[in-house]
């Protein structure tokens, strides 16, 4: 064992006592207590749905004339092929709702602040790759409603002021959905997206390393206890438990609720209610409240003062005196996100 | 939280994880059983059955096991349900404690399934039963068989036991088990009670209640059904209850499968042979053939099975004639005769025009018909016309309609009308006996409109093209030429020399001017029929048409010139068939 481990040093010339000195962070308090210990769910989910998508991937076929039926066969035939469909389903759902959460749980901590305000940038650029991802993968499925989805969120990204018409040609490959449309969403969905959240993964890590995790004192928390504990094994084997935890509810969801299929895409008969997936209801209902240019621009702001927040809220801050200003926001902001789903999913148009 | 306790909180979640992957395996496995048709769904088994199914697996497991395999059985329908009897019926019975009966009817069937029976009810299938009186029904009973047993006339050597000959075999073998039987039960004193005598009321029960108490019973009370009446599945069942009938004709009994009755399989029970091919018919179709080659693809076991949502390969029978699709909101209809716009079966075709009660209007005044037609042959052909365009344009349809059309009518007025008329001079003139079947003649007429006018007709209706041509009209065509004309002189001739003139000279004025009409004018136009004889076409036809029909009648040697081309090919073309 001795030889074999000089003959890896000799050619991999690492110190595998500096390497855990490097990972071996120190974590402080705080993430014992388990609603902090949460960050790591989106990456676990995101991993089951770089496994599970590959799996899919033997499969699916990324052209109008195939695409439902290899769905299909996915979710009839293929032996697991229902098991994999619905894993995937249920962990793109779930990892939106876990990206959305690590976000309001670090707002409403204010962890954005100075000098962490690159590492909001990059959480943002992380939410619309989730949800752009979350997008293209619905529309893959070439039913109905995803079909019909696409072609309204296309509209949508023609009355963009400037680039409205150059954004719905890049997205459908042509003035309509078309058969060179699906396999566009196929690149962005199975290669470009993802590329891009590892990518942005690792530079957030990176900042997170750098900055090290915001620590919060709890009053309950004894004065003389260290303010911090092992990364190795302790964080980690919490970590693995709410991985295992996840895996389960996963599995339980995938198996009790499997992914259904809804009727064949047809360009020729538009769907009486069209609905986009549960994570665009409250921009639907936004756009279904306003005129299509107000609400488009309008989201566009909203867009672009959540990626500047950190320097908005420093402004607001410094304006008012009010050191929380951004929770009574973040209150107002997040009733009205859950009121715009909530209306959204109750009625039909 | 100590390092040790999560250890052990890993180990059992790693655990439950585990097990959740067996549980997953477990789904798969049975999922991929299932779809081998390896395990039966679930199975509910209702208290009042369970002793049925406990001793019918011993007795009949066969029974068991296509009621398992069911729907009846997944939602709990159980033997009981559908055989049970009330105390006034004339063949309830007590089977260990259950009061029940053997025949299920459309009545029983309707306690749940009441719009697909008031369908069915409403259909001519559940009139099938009406052949008594009818030609088929008195070639089976008489020409083939006897209305009253006979003696045998020699011994059939190692059968002692056959004293007496049941001439009415043919009929309960052949006809009744398409068309159905009329259910009879014995009586005491060795007659036979069917529905007629016990006269059942609208609920079912019997109302002559002297012939019940005359019903045959064996030593566990149960009545005896005679043997000529049961078994019987024919779709036009005349039951005890009053109802007609069988369910089961097309939904199999024990197992009900839609899957089976909606396809063309099901159908060919009867709907084949020389007289109405119509499954041999499909089969040659385009349709009959992407079926054969797509059925594994066709989603046969879907709940509904719409056309156009569940499947859209290739219709079968009950694609076009009964199951729902997608231009009619999925609504299945168990009455075929909803969609059809002609009906081939008589004679003479007629159009779907039909009454309150279903039956195709026959009054020839169009006064008269505005007031009886409830639903017209218009609305029939929409209704298929639904089904059609799921894989075809309107004008293609509109074009296959037009040449069905024009198929239909140049049979019925070439063929099928002048048939007719002369056959019923020649029998009120007294030429043919009143008895059918007992002349050459009368065969040769039914064989072709009941044969090989129904072969050609349905052979268009359904894009057969063999069939409606060489099985069909070209075999009316050599009918009624080399046979119906000349057997129909043949008896005129004899009637003129027993002294029936005037009968024999009016039959072959008759045939003179049918065959001295435009469209049979190639026939014996070198006898120049027209000098003597009316050609009594149809006046009310486009007048260009009559005047060019009068020039070609008026030259009969021109248009009856022999094309040398033509022959060659026509014998070109046999050579082919032949291969």
């Amino acid at each position: 064992m001795r030889g074999l481990g000089d003959w890896l040093y000799e050619r991999m010339p690492i110190n595998v006592a500096q390497l855990r000195e490097l990972t071996n962070e120190p974590v402080p308090n705080h993430l014992k207590r388990w609603w902090f210990a949460l960050g790591g769910t989106p990456a676990y989910l995101f991993v089951v749905q770089i496994i599970t998508g590959i799996l899919l991937a033997f499969y699916y076929q990324p052209a109008p004339a195939t695409a439902y039926e290899s769905v299909e066969y996915i979710t009839n035939q293929a032996a697991f092929g229902w098991y994999l469909r619905s894993l995937h389903k249920w962990a793109a759902t779930l990892m939106i709702a876990a990206v959305i959460l690590h976000q309001m749980r670090v707002y409403f901590t204010g962890a954005y602040r100075r000098p962490r305000e690159l590492n909001w940038v990059i959480g943002m650029a992380l939410l619309c790759c989730t949800l752009l991802t979350g997008f293209t993968g619905y529309s893959l499925v070439f039913e109905q409603l995803s079909y019909w989805g696409a072609t309204v969120a296309a509209n949508i990204s023609d009355a963009v002021p400037g680039i409205g018409g150059f954004a719905k040609q890049m997205l459908l490959g042509g003035d309509t959905y078309n058969e060179r449309t699906l396999s566009r969403f196929y690149i962005l969905h199975a290669a470009v997206l993802p590329t891009t959240i590892v990518l942005l993964v690792a530079v957030h890590i990176l900042f997170i390393r750098l900055h090290g995790v915001t620590e919060f004192e709890f009053e309950d928390e004894p004065q003389d206890k260290p303010k911090h504990f092992n990364f190795f094994p302790d964080h980690m084997l919490t970590e693995l438990m709410i991985g295992l935890v996840l895996m389960i509810v996963l599995s339980a969801l995938a198996t009790l609720l499997p992914a259904t299929m809804g009727p064949k895409a047809d360009p020729l008969t538009t769907p009486e209610v069209i609905k986009p997936e549960w994570f665009f209801y409250v921009s639907f209902r936004w756009l279904k409240l306003f005129s299509l240019t107000f609400a488009v621009i309008s989201t566009g702001f909203i867009v672009a003062a959540m990626f500047l927040w950190p320097w908005i809220d420093a402004a607001l801050r410094k304006l008012t005196g009010q050191q929380e200003i951004s929770v009574y926001i973040g209150i107002v902001a997040t009733f009205l996100l859950i009121g715009l789903t909530v209306w959204e999913a109750v009625v039909a148009h | 939280m100590g390092l040790r306790t999560k250890q052990v909180i890993i180990g059992l979640l790693g655990l439950l994880f585990l097990a959740s992957l067996v549980f997953v395996q477990w789904m798969e496995v049975t999922r991929s059983q299932q779809e081998a048709g390896l395990i039966a769904h679930q199975v509910s088994i209702p208290a009042n059955s369970k002793a049925c199914v406990d001793c019918h697996r011993q007795s009949s497991p066969g029974i068991i096991d296509h009621w398992t395999g069911s729907t009846h059985a997944e939602k709990g329908v159980g033997c009981v349900e559908c055989h049970r009897a009330q105390k006034e019926d004339a063949d309830g019975f007590n089977h260990y404690g259950e009061l029940i009966a053997t025949v299920v009817t459309p009545k029983d069937c309707g306690a749940c399934h009441k719009m697909e029976t008031a369908e069915f009810l409403a259909s001519h299938h559940a009139r099938a039963g009406n052949i008594l009186a009818s030609l088929d029904n008195f070639l089976a009973e008489t020409v083939e068989g006897a209305r009253t047993p006979f003696n045998p006339h020699s011994p059939t050597p190692g059968r002692s036991d056959i004293n007496m000959v049941n001439g009415m075999a043919s009929v309960d073998v052949g006809c009744k088990q398409c068309h159905g039987s009329k259910v009879a039960l014995e009586a005491t004193d060795g007659s036979l009670i069917t529905v007629d005598e016990l006269q059942p009321d609208e609920n079912g029960k019997p109302t002559n209640l002297k012939m019940v108490s005359m019903i045959k019973k064996d030593g566990n009370g149960r009545p005896s059904l005679a043997a000529s009446s049961w078994p019987n599945t024919g779709i036009g069942r005349l039951n005890l209850d009053g109802s007609r009938g069988s369910c089961s004709a097309c939904h199999s009994r024990h197992d009900f499968s839609p899957r089976r009755a909606r396809q063309p399989e099901n159908c060919g029970k009867c709907h084949l042979g020389p007289d109405h091919p119509q499954k041999e018919i499909y089969e040659e179709s385009k349709h009959g053939v992407a079926f054969r080659d797509l059925r594994e693809h066709m989603n046969l076991d879907a709940k509904d099975w719409v056309l156009g949502a569940d499947y859209s390969q290739a219709p079968t029978c009950a694609t076009c004639h009964m199951s729902g699709n997608t231009r009619n909101g999925g609504k299945v209809t168990h009455d075929p005769g909803e969609r059809l716009s002609w009906t081939n079966r008589p004679p003479v075709s007629l159009v779907m025009d039909t009454d309150a009660e279903g039956q195709v209007v026959k009054e020839t005044d169009p006064d008269k018909r505005l007031g009886l037609v409830k639903s017209t042959w218009q609305e029939k052909r929409q209704e298929m016309q639904n089904v059609c365009t799921h894989c075809h344009t309107a004008s293609y349809v509109a074009a296959f309609y037009k040449q069905y059309d024009d198929f239909v009518v140049n049979y019925n007025e070439k063929f099928a009308k002048p048939g007719q008329t002369l056959i019923t001079l020649m029998k009120s003139n007294e030429l043919l006996t009143k008895v059918d079947f007992d002349e050459e003649l009368e065969w040769t007429w039914f064989y072709l409109w009941h044969h090989e006018g129904r072969r050609a007709r349905h052979g268009a209706s359904m894009m057969a093209p063999d069939y409606a041509h060489w099985h069909g009209m070209y075999e009316v065509a050599e009918r009624f030429y080399m046979e119906l004309i000349p057997q129909a002189r043949e008896i005129a001739h004899h009637a003129a020399e027993n002294g029936k003139l005037a009968a024999a000279e009016e039959t072959l004025k008759l045939i003179d001017g049918i065959l001295a009409r435009p469209e049979h004018a190639w026939f014996e136009a070198q006898k120049q029929l027209t000098d003597d004889a009316e050609a009594n076409t149809f006046e009310p036809a486009a007048e260009s048409a009559a005047a060019g029909n009068a020039d070609a009648a008026a030259e009969p040697n021109e248009a009856a010139e022999p094309n040398p081309d033509a022959d060659l090919s026509d014998k070109d073309s046999d050579d082919n068939s032949a291969n």
